[in-house]
């Protein structure tokens, strides 16, 4: 610096112009970053609100309420042989087209659901004494009977609705098959029981294997192993697994579980077994940590009135890094709640209309359930779909929020 | 005798092992301390215990796991040399199908039989899978009683239980740890060897820079010749995981970086990271829904509206706009972690120079936090493409080398779910095309991370 060089004079106007440049540059570059986040933030809300609309019209149905005068009907079947063999028999689906038809006019049958008849036949199971009288039983609308009445169909299909309206069999109400059914091809039966078991049946062997797995792994790398070639070996798989691709362990499954081990396609048991391999690292890395934050005076003071290596880490180091190795537990299982790829791999799309028993059954699960019916054409599935979406979306947040809750909770600074 | 009634009945005979040795351990020990020598006893009586337990059930499992593999073929051996057997054809395929419907019945996981031949073999079947389970029944509790007792004897006042036990466990803890090697080895046999069954009916150079993907073609009999070039593949993937993802995501989610650790108060902060984390823990399935519902069709019609050329309803911008938003936390978070780890003494130098907040953060934070930035956008690149339900479901199926971002184009991950679904054999190029594909995609995602770690360390040693 020459020494000739005067001092700034702050308060010219060039000085002046050039802070007020470089002020109004800073906030600009505030007013960015804020809009990186809202736009991030407004991004979820749009996505939820989105699904929130779409989807809490899935959760109810309109029904049609539809007199069926028994002993008028051509029904054919014997009051005292109520069995679903003597159902299947009866000719219901007819019988329930031509109620439907000398009521509610000739186009009846694209009013009512296709299986509308399935509900006469529930109503006949449940109390057979109904075949001696006239009984008002409510049947599920058709599709697009259903949309107009939430006032989404077409101009024809809102006449319609008006008349329905108009003679007064028209309800909308909670649709409490849609938490208790499985798929199926009409959109006016379908549920996510099914899929939601599969899911319960794959987390639960999920958790069974990859949790004992995953803390072993973590307090073997943590307490016992010696720094070698062999545990660099060992944990440089574990961060290679946590970063590899879902569909790839899909792949894994594929050949090694089903074409290699022949164990039952489609089932929970696979599933799961290719989620926990999935899982795995995440619990290791998640166990590691809470192992690693428990203070090594504890070790200590345990080897230090007689116990041995093993004692040490059961007694004392694994109670207390448990609560953190649930959490991470409970986060990967979430992850593992909501992958769907990996499961398409291994024939979890099948087609299933019963819920699975065991895990060696065919199942699907909620994410897969969600692909499948997003694929569906016909337009009663977009709710459907998105009902789904907010049921799925309301179990991941419960788990998540607990994890949060668990780590608040048992949190410990020693 | 049926597999859960041995499982159960092992378990018993384990529970009684572990209480009859405990109780004998401790009269040994009560015996000890009466008569004075109270360091007597060397392990407590839960190990002893436990050492009977395991010394009665391990041998049996190990056992019975292999009698379940060993046993099928005995039982069939026995079932062929069966008079009833003697009309079976000699023809091998035929003569498993039919044996392959007795056992299926004899075991109940058939109601009836389609063959007749295979009805007379039923109760051969059945007579020799009693007869196999039993025996398999009986040598696994002679072995557990074996096993048991042997164990029972050695339990006295000097006997090391505790010793014994925890290097059972140390074993276990070690097999364990194995797991992740072997499942990474099963990851690169499965596919590498799948993968070397399509290239020898595919040339790899025709694979890796063929640039026509049609295997629809090549399994209608075509002719492979030149349906698996993979490169359209890759350029969707590139396109979608690597330019559009990224365009969105390194933006949002270095300023929300910036602004949440630098600008926002403690307050804002604390409610705006979780809600940003969301992003990240939303199923890829939804968003993919979101993508092909709501995104797509709007971008078609915006794109049809200005008269774009060859707009989609499955376009690459749908997808790769959502992947880029599912991607913003993981930008965000790495970024938040490298500028953090920027020292304190170099943000304040250059704010007690005179510069305001956003030019020491532009020429001085981020210069400094790039390494560990560079890193952060090199896993969620690597993520992007690995990423499958968004592009399955938002991108389409048709393989276009195309730099419009409206048009449809596939990925290598859509290809996959795609060749990989529905009936299939496993000898088809077609199928095995797919592991040929996850092998590119493993090797890949496997540079990228390792690079970016490298990154990421080196950087963070600087400072150390």
């Amino acid at each position: 610096m020459s020494a000739t060089r005067n001092p700034t004079d702050w308060k010219s106007d060039v000085m002046q112009k050039r802070i007020a440049r470089r002020y109004a540059a800073e906030r600009r570059f505030k007013l960015m970053g804020l809009f990186a986040v809202m736009l991030s933030a407004a991004f979820l809300a749009f996505l939820l609100f989105t699904m929130l609309g779409n989807g809490l019209r899935g959760f109810t149905r309109t029904e049609i309420a539809l007199q069926v005068d028994f002993p008028a009907s051509p029904l054919l079947l014997d009051p005292a042989n109520i069995t679903d063999q003597g159902l299947v028999g009866a000719n219901l689906p007819m019988v329930t087209s031509e109620v439907a038809k000398k009521a509610l006019g000739p186009d009846a049958d694209a009013l009512l659901s296709p299986t509308a008849w399935t509900s006469i036949r529930d109503a006949i199971k449940a109390d057979p004494k109904i075949l001696s009288r006239t009984e008002t039983i409510s049947v599920p609308a058709s599709t697009v009977i259903d949309l107009a009445a939430k006032g989404k169909g077409s101009p024809q299909a809102e006449a319609a609705v008006a008349r329905l309206k108009q003679q007064g069999v028209l309800s909308t109400g909670f649709n409490a098959s849609f938490l208790t059914g499985s798929d199926g091809t009409d959109p006016t039966q379908v549920g996510i029981w099914g899929a939601f078991k599969g899911s319960l049946l794959t987390m639960l062997v999920t958790l069974l294997l990859s949790f004992p797995v995953g803390v072993a792994t973590a307090l073997y790398l943590e307490e016992y192993a010696r720094k070698s070639w062999w545990t660099d070996i060992i944990e440089v798989s574990i961060n290679n697994l946590a970063a590899v691709p879902s569909i790839i362990f899909g792949l894994l499954g594929l050949s090694i579980f089903l074409n290699f081990m022949h164990l039952p396609r489609s089932a929970a048991l696979v599933g799961g077994m290719t989620l926990a391999l999935m899982t795995m690292p995440v619990i290791v890395i998640a166990g590691r940590n809470a192992i690693k934050s428990v203070p090594p005076s504890i070790r200590d003071a345990a080897l230090g009135i007689g116990a041995s290596p093993v004692q040490v880490v059961f007694q004392h180091v694994l109670p207390l890094a448990l609560p953190g190795i649930l959490t991470g537990t409970i986060i990967g299982m979430a992850r593992a709640l909501g992958e769907t790829a990996p499961l398409l791999m291994i024939g979890m799309r099948a087609f299933i209309a019963t819920p699975p028993g065991g895990i060696t059954d065919p199942a699907t699960v909620l994410p897969v359930q969600i692909f499948l019916w997003s694929d569906e054409v016909s337009k009663g599935f977009v709710e459907k779909t998105s009902a789904a979406i907010i049921v799925l979306l309301v179990f991941l947040l419960a788990m998540n929020g607990l994890a949060i809750y668990l780590r608040n909770k048992f949190e410990k600074r020693w | 005798m049926t597999g859960p009634a041995i499982f159960l009945l092992l378990a018993g005979l384990g529970a009684i092992a572990w209480v009859s040795a405990r109780a004998r351990a401790l009269r040994l020990q009560t015996v000890a301390r009466t008569s004075g020598r109270r360091d007597a006893v060397h392990s407590l009586p839960g190990y002893h215990g436990w050492y009977v337990a395991l010394w009665t059930l391990i041998p049996a499992a190990i056992f019975l796991a292999i009698w379940a593999n060993v046993s099928p073929g005995l039982i069939t051996q026995t079932v062929l040399s069966d008079p009833a057997a003697q009309s079976l054809p000699a023809d091998a395929f035929s003569r498993s199908a039919i044996l392959g419907e007795a056992r299926n019945i004899a075991s109940g996981a058939q109601a009836a039989a389609f063959n007749p031949a295979a009805r007379a073999l039923v109760e051969p079947y059945r007579t020799a899978m009693n007869e196999y389970g039993i025996a398999g029944a009986a040598l696994a509790l002679v072995l557990a009683f074996a096993g048991g007792a042997y164990a029972f004897t050695r339990v006295r006042p000097d006997f090391r239980a505790r010793t014994r036990v925890e290097r059972l466990v140390m074993a276990s803890l070690l097999i364990a740890s194995l797991l992740a090697i072997v499942t990474t080895l099963g990851i690169v046999v499965s596919l590498l060897w799948e993968s070397i069954r399509f290239f020898s009916m595919v040339n790899p150079v025709d694979f890796l820079f063929g640039t026509k993907w049609s295997p629809q073609s090549a399994a209608m009999g075509y002719g492979n010749k030149d349906a698996f070039g993979a490169v359209p593949l890759f350029w969707g993937t590139i396109f979608i995981g690597a330019i559009i993802a990224m365009v969105v995501a390194i933006p949002l989610g270095l300023m929300s970086a910036i602004y949440l650790t630098q600008y926002a108060r403690p307050q804002v902060r604390k409610w705006m990271k979780p809600i940003l984390e969301v992003l990240a823990g939303v199923p890829t399935v939804v968003y993919g829904y979101f993508a092909a519902l709501t995104i797509a069709p709007a971008l078609r019609d915006f794109a049809v509206s200005v008269g774009i050329h060859g707009a989609s309803s499955e376009s690459a911008l749908a997808a790769g706009l959502v992947m880029g938003v599912m991607i913003i936390p993981f930008v965000s978070s790495m970024a938040d972690d490298s500028i953090a780890a920027v020292p304190q003494s170099m943000r304040d130098g250059s704010l007690a120079m005179g510069a305001t907040t956003s030019e020491t953060i532009r020429k001085v934070l981020i210069p400094a936090a790039l390494p560990g930035v560079v890193g952060g956008v090199l896993l969620a690149v690597s993520r992007a493409i690995g990423e499958t339900m968004i592009v399955v479901m938002a991108a389409g199926l048709a393989a276009n080398l195309t730099l419009n971002p409206f048009s449809s184009v596939t990925t290598v991950t859509t290809q996959i779910v795609q060749l990989l679904t529905g009936d299939q054999e496993f000898d088809s190029a077609k199928t095995l095309a797919a592991f040929a594909l996850g092998l590119v995609l493993f090797i890949v995602t496997l540079l990228l991370n390792i690079v970016a770690l490298r990154v990421v360390k080196k950087y963070r040693e600087a400072y150390e």
